[in-house]
């Protein structure tokens, strides 16, 4: 009750509903995901205290989830990866003049999802916080080392070159000055470099301008034509009837793998639609326009976004690029995730978990009878968005520190982003790490300061071993899934 | 797409030769503990390693070639480097000019470049972009360079 007392505060609603309509335009944006645009987004936020900071930021995250469905409905174009498989289903009725019901289908699985993953966050979140009290520094790099195996064994194709990306990320967060013994660190005489790399720079370099360089291939002339005007949003009774199941399924697949970090909300979706065609009587059905194939991968993916706070809040874990850019924010504003955020700041905790179910109500009421307005939003030329969006990356990064050495460090990221792209090497893990290295490193030289340089620390304390064990399975596992891909790809060659 | 991938790992395997060096010009342990350079120093082992282990790697498969729209084309190719080239050039201009100028340099410039569009659209486009952007800003009391002009 404290927490939608203070959620529920005239100054924190106007932040949550800036947040939701600043994530949906997020969403909306193609080239802009939702990671970029909250890390654009952060340096509003400076002038602000932590709740309203947090909550708008929070907002902008889910909101986002949100604004790429109504791209992929309308233009078969996801407006982010999780609404990549929307378009099958969601663009087909669109093509039907069904974008009405597909938009209100989306947002009320949405806002079933989302409230359902918020409640489950209330429930899990304090017996997982005082559970992650008992954990010491062994135990904090025991699972960090978790978190990252579960991101680079996911990312790409390529366990070699998210692992290489993930080391790239630890490299650059090592510049600076060493947080126990005071040393300037890989700065080369730089001044600037001893407050080290900034990471919201280096987001927004590689998930922002990478991704314009790439669509700067082709040409930047389109404009978006949507499918028609868009009426109803209320399904049909049997359609109905057909979404409550596919919505409770959704719900319970995306809250489970938002649980697990390393798993993204395009994971959730793209699960989530290929269980409901498992189970439907009607498989061949799937791509022709189909109320399931829009319910449950939209559903899924909002109960991800708002479950993946739950390892974020209680074990200071982010499981994706951006839940760890939220994690930045979170530490830019003074507040260190994890168990002692619940002891230390209960209030700020509980208010933000709050505004979660207040934000889902407001992209509720507020996307479905403002659809006709953003479908005007994809109206604008391409080439005028791309211009805007530099201009307020350039903002963005100037604004953190008033200086002009974080826009060159954008802009470097920005080169380095596209040939990453281009090249297929996943820049999630470097984001990552470079945001997770500081505490690695701490908690690493903390526990062999304990033990007195003894590593057996980690493996004799019960808690950092099961986490290791748990980081071993899954190295192995990803490295097996890479070595038969490898080794099948060249029998296949033999025999030709 | 073969000889990409070693260039890539070369580079890596030099990278982390050059963080190791470095890293032993850093205390590997102190008093306390481990020093500032012993994690650099696992994490350039470690990149060496994984660079070791792509180009064994790439020399057991067979070339791969380089995908065909690999290289833009050169309409692509020049929207790339003119996108580049002006935010290289923000950074340059942004203190002797002032946010408002430089960004309204680079919007007309991109406007006209990669989009084409009317000089009226990209006047009016750029001038809501500049301006639009310092004031809101400075409303948010964020303050953007101002040049000689004093915006």
């Amino acid at each position: 009750m404290m927490g939608f007392s203070i959620a529920l505060s005239l100054e924190n609603l106007l932040f949550a509903l800036i947040g939701c309509i600043l994530g949906t335009l997020i969403g909306l944006l193609p080239g802009l995901g939702p990671a970029a645009g909250t890390a654009i987004l952060i340096p509003i936020t400076f002038k602000l205290n932590p709740t309203p900071a947090i909550i708008m930021l929070a907002a902008i995250y889910y909101g986002a989830m949100y604004g790429g469905t109504i791209t992929s409905v309308l233009i078969n174009v996801p407006g982010e990866a999780a609404s990549v498989v929307t378009c099958l289903d969601g663009y087909a009725m669109a093509k039907q003049g069904r974008a009405g019901p597909a938009l209100g289908i989306a947002a009320i699985g949405s806002f079933v999802g989302g409230t359902v993953a918020t409640f489950g966050l209330v429930l899990v979140a304090l017996p997982l916080a005082r559970f992650a009290l008992k954990f010491g520094p062994p135990e904090y790099f025991s699972l960090l080392c978790v978190g990252l195996s579960l991101v680079m064994g996911l990312a790409g194709k390529s366990l070699v070159h998210a692992l290489m990306m993930g080391i790239l990320g630890l490299l650059v967060s090592l510049i600076g000055v060493d947080p126990i013994q005071g040393a300037p660190r890989f700065t080369f005489g730089i001044p600037r470099l001893m407050d080290g790399v900034k990471f919201v720079p280096v987001v927004m370099g590689f998930f922002g301008i990478g991704e314009i360089l790439l669509n700067a291939e082709k040409t930047l002339t389109a404009v978006m034509k949507t499918s028609g005007k868009v009426t109803s949003f209320l399904p049909r009774r049997d359609e109905w009837r057909i979404s409550v199941t596919s919505i409770l399924r959704g719900t319970g697949l995306g809250f489970f793998l938002g649980l697990i970090p390393g798993t993204n909300s395009a994971v959730a979706s793209f699960m989530s639609y290929i269980i409901e065609k498992k189970v439907s009587k009607h498989p061949e059905k799937f791509g022709t326009g189909v109320i399931e194939g829009v319910a449950a991968p939209e559903t899924a993916n909002n109960a991800y976004a708002n479950a993946a706070l739950i390892p974020l809040f209680t074990l200071g874990l982010p499981g994706s690029p951006t839940i760890a850019i939220l994690m930045g924010a979170l530490i830019m504003n003074g507040l260190m995730p994890g168990p002692l955020l619940f002891k230390q700041h209960a209030a700020f905790v509980w208010a933000v978990i709050a505004s979660l179910y207040i934000g889902n109500v407001i992209l509720l009421i507020l996307n479905l009878p403002l659809v006709g307005w953003w479908a005007k939003i994809l109206k604008i030329p391409y080439q005028t968005l791309t211009v805007l969006i530099l201009i307020f990356c350039i903002v963005g990064a100037y604004s953190l520190d008033n200086n002009l050495f974080d826009v060159g460090v954008m802009i470097v990221c920005g080169v380095l982003g596209y040939l990453f792209k281009k090249l297929d090497f996943p820049m999630a893990p470097a984001i990552l790490t470079l945001i997770l290295g500081p505490m690695l490193e701490r908690s690493l030289r903390e526990s062999l300061s304990i033990s007195q340089g003894d590593f057996s620390i980690f493996f004799t304390r019960p808690i950092s071993l099961t986490f290791l064990i748990i980081t071993m399975i899954i190295l192995i596992t990803s490295g097996r899934k890479a070595l038969f891909g490898a080794l099948r790809e060249e029998s296949k060659e033999a025999e030709v | 797409m073969t000889r990409l991938y070693q260039l890539v790992a070369i580079v890596c395997l030099a990278l982390g030769v050059f963080v190791i060096i470095l890293s032993l010009d850093l205390s590997y342990h102190s008093d306390f503990g481990p020093g500032p350079g012993f994690f650099s120093f696992w994490l350039g082992g470690l990149l060496i390693l994984l660079a070791v282990v792509e180009l064994v790697g790439l020399s057991r498969r067979p070339r791969e070639p380089l995908p065909k729209d690999f290289v833009p084309a050169p309409g692509g190719l020049r929207r790339i480097l003119s996108i580049i080239g002006s935010l290289v050039a923000v950074p340059l201009l942004m203190k002797p000019l002032g946010f408002t100028l430089t960004v309204l340099g680079l919007s007309v410039f991109l406007l006209r470049t990669t989009g084409r569009q009317s000089w009226w659209a990209t006047a009016a486009i750029s001038l809501c972009g500049s301006f639009g952007t310092f004031y809101l800003f400075r409303l948010l009391d964020v303050l953007l360079p101002t040049g000689f002009l004093g915006f």
